[in-house]
């Protein structure tokens, strides 16, 4: 019989090496109970109780995907349910009672305040709309490296190019020009900018 | 001062972890005393931070479409989620091969059929938000399709994939022309589908077979339905697997 713990690690496994249907799995497969607990705890609505679920299951896939985490002792459900009340007793702080969340605005928040980051908020927002000018398939390929942390191997399979090598000058052409309509949304907004954050 | 190549290639193996210990060590001293190359660093750090929001923001609208299949399938209590899609097309399966198979008698049955049957596949594909601001072409196309603008949605879609082929916009494709009635472009669109992907593969058979019936292909859709109802549903064959590790 395998134990608790390898079964856990046996999911984290599946979720590093996947994608959106683990993603998926993983929110199903918990959703019910994390929902009952959290409306009961927090006191709030069934709504706000599926945002911070999904914002839950988010963070929860990131760490696996940067490789923060990369064995669990407890349950994934320990875990989830830690993050949870991370969150609610985040929101919480402020007005003393649950208020609804802006899930967009709180990931902009999560990216700014990773450790070593230092993000320009307004550049941050000009690569944001340099990223939507993209198109694909660059969006994808550069999504499925920066975010997913897929190697160029998944890349070549996720992507179908002739070969790792091929997915690898694509990753590098997308970047290229990435960076030239980055560059260009800067001149364009120049007057708004504070030279001195870039 | 504009960038050289070589600092722009340093900057993204930084990035990509792929320098050698000789290379970090001069990348460190020259983001110690170089501002334009630190600059150029910063720009880097933000632009992947760009990346990382698409994604997450790609991952939660997917969370969210996952969240409305639920709501949607309450009335189905098997199952919940992007898999109850599963159980839905494979009990409609079920009832459409017995509806097929005795109840048959002309063309009007068929049409009747398909129109009890048919829904066109949610846009699980690149779902989009709603007050989103940033608006590409082909994010207008998913809209579109979103807001039942078949005729458009199928134009971007077909534009789209004379560029690249990709599978999840096939099958949008497909079901646009179903909803425009063009069966036979939909037939099309199903076939490459299947044939040149693993991605929604059961789904376009099932649409495909759908197409089939609307334009009087019994036979074939028949075929297909009886190929989609020798299928294991998705869950089934996760909890066997997970049934063997146990023991």
């Amino acid at each position: 019989m395998i134990s608790g713990e390898a079964i856990q690690n046996e999911i984290i496994q599946k979720i590093r090496s996947g994608g959106q249907t683990e993603l998926g799995m993983i929110y199903e497969e918990y959703r019910t109970e994390f929902l009952h607990w959290i409306t009961k705890e927090y006191d709030c609505s069934m709504d706000d109780g599926k945002d911070i679920y999904q914002l839950t299951i988010l963070i929860f896939y990131d760490n696996i995907k940067k490789g923060k985490l990369e064995h669990l002792v407890s349950s994934v459900k320990t875990y989830l349910f830690g993050i949870g009340k991370n969150l609610a007793k985040d929101n919480m702080r402020k007005e003393k009672k649950f208020v609804p969340m802006n899930q967009e605005k709180w990931i902009k928040q999560y990216l700014i305040d990773e450790p070593d980051q230092q993000i320009d908020e307004n550049i941050f927002a000009l690569a944001r709309r340099a990223l939507e000018q993209l198109g694909q398939p660059c969006q994808r390929l550069i999504e499925l490296f920066y975010y997913e942390n897929k190697n160029m191997t998944e890349i070549t399979e996720a992507m179908q190019y002739k070969n790792p090598e091929t997915a690898k000058n694509q990753k590098c052409k997308c970047m290229a020009r990435l960076r030239k309509l980055v560059d260009e949304e800067i001149k364009k907004n120049s007057n708004i900018l504070n030279h001195e954050a870039y | 001062m504009k960038p050289t190549e070589n600092d722009i290639t340093l900057v993204e193996k930084y990035f990509d972890s792929e320098l050698s210990a000789e290379e970090l060590s001069y990348f460190n001293t020259r983001v110690e005393h170089d501002e334009n190359f630190k600059a150029l660093v910063q720009r880097e750090k933000i632009i992947i931070g760009a990346i990382r929001n698409q994604g997450l923001i790609d991952n939660l609208l997917y969370l969210k479409s996952i969240e409305e299949k639920i709501q949607g399938d309450q009335s189905f209590p098997v199952a919940s989620g992007i898999k109850g899609w599963y159980y839905y097309a494979a009990a409609a399966v079920i009832a459409l091969l017995v509806a097929v198979t005795f109840l048959l008698p002309g063309q009007e049955s068929n049409d009747e059929l398909f129109m009890a049957y048919f829904t066109p596949y949610p846009n699980v594909v690149e779902p989009t938000l709603r007050g989103n601001d940033l608006r590409t072409d082909r994010t207008k196309v998913f809209q579109a399709y979103e807001n039942k603008d078949y005729q458009s949605a199928a134009a971007g879609f077909e534009a789209m994939i004379n560029i690249k082929e990709e599978p999840g916009i096939l099958l949008l494709l497909g079901n646009s022309n179903l909803m425009l009635g063009k069966s036979e472009e939909a037939q099309e669109n199903f076939i490459t589908l299947i044939r040149n992907y693993d991605d929604f593969d059961l789904q376009a058979k099932w649409f495909l077979s759908l197409s089939y019936l609307k334009s009087g292909d019994t036979e074939n859709a028949r075929k297909i339905l009886e190929e989609l109802g020798e299928t294991e549903v998705s869950y089934a064959s996760r909890a066997k697997e997970l049934l063997e590790k146990v023991d």
